[in-house]
């Protein structure tokens, strides 16, 4: 094996390395508690407004293109960034900032206790690993940090955020509509064109130009916090 | 016409240069108080800045305020307005210690291109009230943004009530407000914002266009609310339920100054007696936010203001007091 395959190989090798990563941290079973979230869909669906695939679908495109979940992935990306640049004081700085944004409480809720969990788990993984905020850590701003720490590039890392998110959403549709497992994974294929396009807009985001379309989830999840009844915690 | 003594103001060089560095190159009407800030600017060393370019006919309106607490009474010791900005003499309907203020736009309404600046200070243990006497207008543009900009500092002890009234965007208006609120510690905010997405009365839908609404509470330099709301005019996001489902009327009401108890949050929903729209509240790390989304403004402001009596009458032992311009 001459020099320049022996370093093709060993660039292969990492970059092998770095997608199973981004499998592992963008995975369902990440062991974060995202299955106990709806982010609104459970008080939609009882309401009546999402009651199927299509209407689903609808929804979590808006989010895509307009919604929440774009602040969260820019709010991850700058996360990578800061943690690439070993800068702890702009990545406390947004993650301050994520918690002044979040809409609800217990939308603020949920990204607090994923994001400790995350951070946990980390550094069980990484116990040397710096520098790492201080609790409270949201989850956009945890994924970021672990991404950057696992080398993944910034345009995977926004990838798999965004797909993990969605899988899960998906997965609570299933449940509550409900909706056949076939009908959910054509939903995620469904998803892939408008996350890609996301991804590719966020990695050029300015800061002033965070903005989001709030008004549907945020009255969702406002009305979620009064469901008598309810299997997920928002 | 204007009472600021610039020497002598609770203004710094730096205030100065910002109200010089707004106003328009065109402005027909130059008072002269004008000389007296260039001559602080020349004696303060600051460079003069290039005025910004505008097309002749663009408004760029300013304002500048400050409320102080002289002896218990809460009065406006700074006023300083630039066309087509002014306030109206303040009022004291509920005695001595708040100052009702009513900002007045005197050009009808925003066109593409406008730029107006609001600065507004509030000094320790002051008490306002900031209101408009009708409803904005932002007219449909060929391209160009409007852009209001509003930055509110409150001293330690102080409390401001930002109650304007409804803005009406126009199809094909593009817009963005910028409100950024500073509050010291132990000040506190009540602001409400409501914005009807098109000529309703006449079936005009907000399909073309943007509208931005950025709002920001900071407290001790640490963001304590953002609010970044952005609707591009379309047809989808129109009638979408993650949009506006088919109510061109929203509304936000929200306190800001301390940690409240959920009774409060409780108390603010079952205030809530309308049928045309669909509203919510929840806890603010530091308050509280309610949210309206329908097709009634008569609705949104009644429950807006049960609300607003809510908060005074539950964290500081007031009831409310209506502006009389409201005309309800």
């Amino acid at each position: 094996m001459d020099i320049h395959t022996k370093a093709n190989a060993g660039e292969t090798h990492a970059q092998n390395i770095r997608l199973l990563r981004l499998l592992q941290l963008a995975s369902p079973v990440l062991p974060v508690g995202a299955y106990s979230y709806s982010e609104g869909i459970e008080s939609l669906v009882q309401k009546g407004t999402i009651s199927s695939a299509d209407q689903l679908e609808q929804w979590l495109v808006q989010e895509l293109q307009y919604g929440a979940v774009r602040l969260e992935a820019a709010m991850m990306l700058r996360s990578h960034r800061a943690t690439v640049a070993q800068d702890l004081s702009v990545l406390e700085t947004w993650n301050q900032w994520l918690s002044a944004a979040r809409e609800t409480e217990e939308l603020r809720s949920q990204s607090l206790q994923m994001g400790r969990s995350l951070l946990r788990l980390f550094q069980a993984l990484s116990p040397d690993f710096a520098p790492v905020p201080s609790d409270p850590c949201h989850f956009a701003i945890a994924f970021g940090l672990v991404a950057a720490a696992w080398h993944i590039e910034t345009p995977w890392a926004t990838l798999g955020y965004l797909h993990s998110w969605a899988t899960n959403l998906v997965s609570a549709g299933i449940k509550l509509i409900p909706l056949g497992q076939t009908a959910g994974q054509q939903l995620l294929v469904n998803l892939d064109p408008t996350i890609a396009q996301a991804t590719q807009d966020l990695l050029s985001l300015q800061d002033e130009d965070l903005s989001s379309s709030g008004w549907g989830l945020t009255l969702a999840s406002m009305s979620h916090e009064t469901l008598y009844s309810r299997l997920f915690r928002s | 016409m204007f009472k600021l003594d610039v020497c002598n103001s609770a203004w710094g060089a730096k205030e100065v240069l910002k109200f010089y560095k707004i106003l328009p190159k065109h402005a027909t009407v130059i008072d002269s108080k004008l000389t007296t800030i260039s001559d602080t600017l020349c004696s303060v060393n600051q460079p003069h800045p290039s005025p910004p370019t505008f097309a002749p006919n663009d408004w760029h309106g300013a304002l500048f305020l400050t409320f102080a607490n002289r002896h218990g009474a809460t009065e406006l010791i700074e006023n300083l307005g630039q066309a087509p900005l002014k306030v109206q003499r303040p009022f004291y309907p509920e005695g001595d210690e708040a100052c009702h203020t009513v900002i007045m736009h005197t050009a009808g309404g925003i066109v593409g291109g406008d730029r107006l600046s609001l600065d507004i200070r509030l000094l320790p243990n002051s008490n306002a009230l900031l209101t408009t006497p009708a409803a904005a207008k932002v007219y449909r543009t060929q391209g160009r943004e409007a852009r209001q900009t509003v930055a509110i500092a409150v001293a330690a002890s102080a409390v401001l009530e930002w109650l304007p009234q409804e803005t009406i965007v126009f199809d094909g208006a593009l817009y963005r407000q910028d409100l950024r609120i500073d509050l010291a510690p132990n000040a506190h905010w009540i602001g409400w914002d409501m914005t009807r997405f098109g000529r309703t009365a006449r079936g005009e839908k907000f399909i073309n266009g943007v509208w931005r609404s950025h709002t920001e509470v900071w407290q001790n330099d640490r963001p304590v609310w953002i609010d970044r709301q952005w609707l591009p005019g379309s047809d989808v996001l129109f009638h979408s339920p993650h949009g506006l489902a088919g109510s061109p009327i929203v509304g936000s009401f929200a306190y800001i100054g301390q940690a409240v108890d959920p009774e409060l949050v409780q108390a603010a929903r079952s205030l809530w007696s309308g049928t045309l729209g669909e509203t919510g509240v929840t806890r603010l790390q530091t308050g509280m936010l309610c949210r309206y989304r329908g097709t009634s403004t008569i609705e949104m402001r009644q429950w807006f203001i049960a609300v607003w009596q809510l908060v005074r009458a539950t964290l500081f032992k007031r009831s409310v007091c209506i502006p009389r311009v409201w005309q309800l």
